[in-house]
């Protein structure tokens, strides 16, 4: 997903809303979507994120994220379908195995409630940027800055770290490793030993990082430091509430 | 050889111009030693990955001994085409530099008889200790040692994405005197490189890119006397030939040793 988690600069209103409110609304659109087993409800839920994605001018990225969501949780699907053998037969299988409608009722539950809880998230991190959004936990909430610089680093370090494992995966298929295979469960297999390479890196940039950090006294920031202010306007307050209603309304279905 | 036919190729998003080619034409003989020259985002890096199969052109062809590239698996061309990236730690993934050349030599899947021949020949050529950690080596190092096991296969073209990047100079001579050497040896050598000093001193052609299109071509001499192509690429000469044009020596030198005797030359002619 590479591009795809970061910052997209905007004047939206969600550009405009304070960073807490996003995370707000991601955090009770998810408390909806895991509160109810409303089939309905679900995909109900999946259209507005979209539709938030479109008000945040985020649409082409959010549908993209959808996209490759939509292939893991095809996956997803398929191990639910097979492994639920409660409930009526609806298509028989080989080896004794069948797919039945409590089977495919459960992996649609589980596939729509996994996609319409991420996709807030990944749109919260394309319209607010992650300074903010510590900042804003650390004034108004006193939160320790150094929990909240380590939350956003590692945000901010995903998408690198993808594109370092992309480079991993270039330089050994070039070596002969077959990651350019179709097959999944082999990919899967070569992939793993590889991630040496991914974890050395990583333990040295987070080593030169904190390095660079403490040299410019990271440890002496504290919420008394910081100058940002950060207050709930009606603006804030009305998309709270509507998201709070989303959130219910997911609690009595 | 390889030959670049035509070939464009943009990363996505669409809009994104950095590493995009369009129409570029290369061709590699057999024995060739050329430099792709460039400044950053010009597109030298998605050239080699073309060359290597790891990016697929939209349009045109890559043609490897006769073979479209469209048509093979990457990963079954490890044994003939070596690729060394400039950073040695996205390749190495083994401990010890024994593992990590046996590693190749599975993963290019050679033949197993000929692995420890193939492993003691190379480990006797870089002057390693097979039992040496990877972990523990310099950056030099590893970028030799990730180099070894690219060679390793004895591979017929030789692709370097900036090999020397972030070595001092001892170690920047050892890594380029190996390369030196495999193309003496016959190895095809495709090397993306911004040091012109090294270019001079090793390339025998040089191919020059600027926003994705190749806009020029020739031996080093070529290339570094044309002042409209360097600057339109935004390169500088190497200092030898910097010098030969400050004092208008009006020859085309490629070396100290040149300089020198042409100097010597005139000072004996008055």
């Amino acid at each position: 997903m590479k591009g795809l988690l970061t910052y997209i600069p905007g004047s939206t209103l969600l550009h405009r809303l304070d960073p807490r409110t996003k995370l707000f609304i991601s955090l009770l659109l998810c408390v909806g979507v895991f509160a109810s087993s409303n089939l309905i409800y679900l995909a109900a839920v999946l259209l507005l994120d979209l539709l938030i994605g479109r008000a945040g001018n985020v649409f082409r990225q959010t549908f993209s994220i959808f996209c490759k969501l939509l292939r893991v949780m095809l996956f997803l699907f398929v191990l639910q379908l097979l492994f639920i053998q409660r409930g009526d037969t609806v298509v028989p299988l080989l080896f004794g195995l069948r797919i039945t409608n409590v089977g495919i009722k459960t992996a649609l539950l589980v596939v729509m409630r996994l996609l319409a809880a991420t996709l807030p998230l990944c749109i919260l991190l394309m319209v607010t940027k992650l300074d903010d959004l510590a900042n804003s936990l650390v004034v108004r909430y006193h939160i320790p800055y150094k929990y909240a610089f380590a939350l956003t680093t590692a945000i901010r370090f995903v998408p690198e770290f993808s594109k370092e494992m992309q480079e991993v995966i270039e330089a050994q298929t070039t070596r002969g490793v077959e990651l350019d295979t179709r097959n999944i469960f082999r990919k899967m297999a070569l992939i793993i030993p590889l991630c040496v390479p991914l974890l050395i890196s990583s333990v040295r940039k987070i080593d030169g990082t904190a390095m660079a950090a403490e040299l410019r006294g990271f440890n002496r920031r504290s919420w008394k430091n910081m100058t940002s202010s950060f207050r709930f306007r009606a603006r804030d307050i009305i998309t709270l509430v509507l998201a709070a209603g989303v959130a219910v309304v997911g609690i009595i279905l | 050889m390889i030959e670049l036919k035509n070939v464009s190729f943009a990363y996505e998003p669409a809009n994104a111009t950095s590493g995009a080619v369009h129409g570029v034409n290369i061709h590699l003989r057999r024995g060739d030693f050329c430099a792709l020259l460039g400044s950053n985002g010009a597109g030298k890096s998605t050239v080699t990955k073309l060359m290597r199969g790891l990016l697929r052109p939209t349009d045109g062809s890559v043609i490897f001994d006769g073979q479209d590239l469209k048509t093979v698996r990457t990963s079954t061309l490890a044994a003939r085409i070596g690729y060394l990236f400039q950073n040695p730690d996205r390749q190495i993934c083994k401990n010890t530099i024994r593992e990590e050349l046996r590693f190749s030599l599975m993963s290019a899947k050679v033949d197993e008889a000929s692995h420890e021949e193939l492993i003691e020949a190379q480990l006797k050529e870089f002057g390693f200790n097979g039992d040496e950690e990877t972990a523990t080596m310099s950056r030099g190092e590893r970028q030799r040692a990730a180099l070894s096991s690219a060679l390793v296969s004895r591979p017929e073209l030789l692709l370097l994405d900036e090999p020397t990047t972030g070595l001092d100079y001892l170690e920047c001579k050892q890594i380029m005197e190996c390369i030196s050497e495999q193309n003496k040896n016959g190895v095809t050598v495709a090397m993306v490189c911004h040091d012109m000093e090294l270019v001079l001193d090793y390339a025998k052609s040089c191919v020059v890119i600027d926003a994705g299109r190749v806009c020029g071509a020739g031996t080093p001499q070529e290339v570094f006397y044309n002042s409209e192509l360097l600057e339109k690429a935004s390169l500088l000469p190497p200092q030898l030939i910097e010098l030969a044009n400050r004092f208008e020596l009006g020859e085309k030198i490629s070396s100290a040793e040149d300089f020198a005797a042409l100097i010597m030359e005139r000072r004996r002619s008055g």
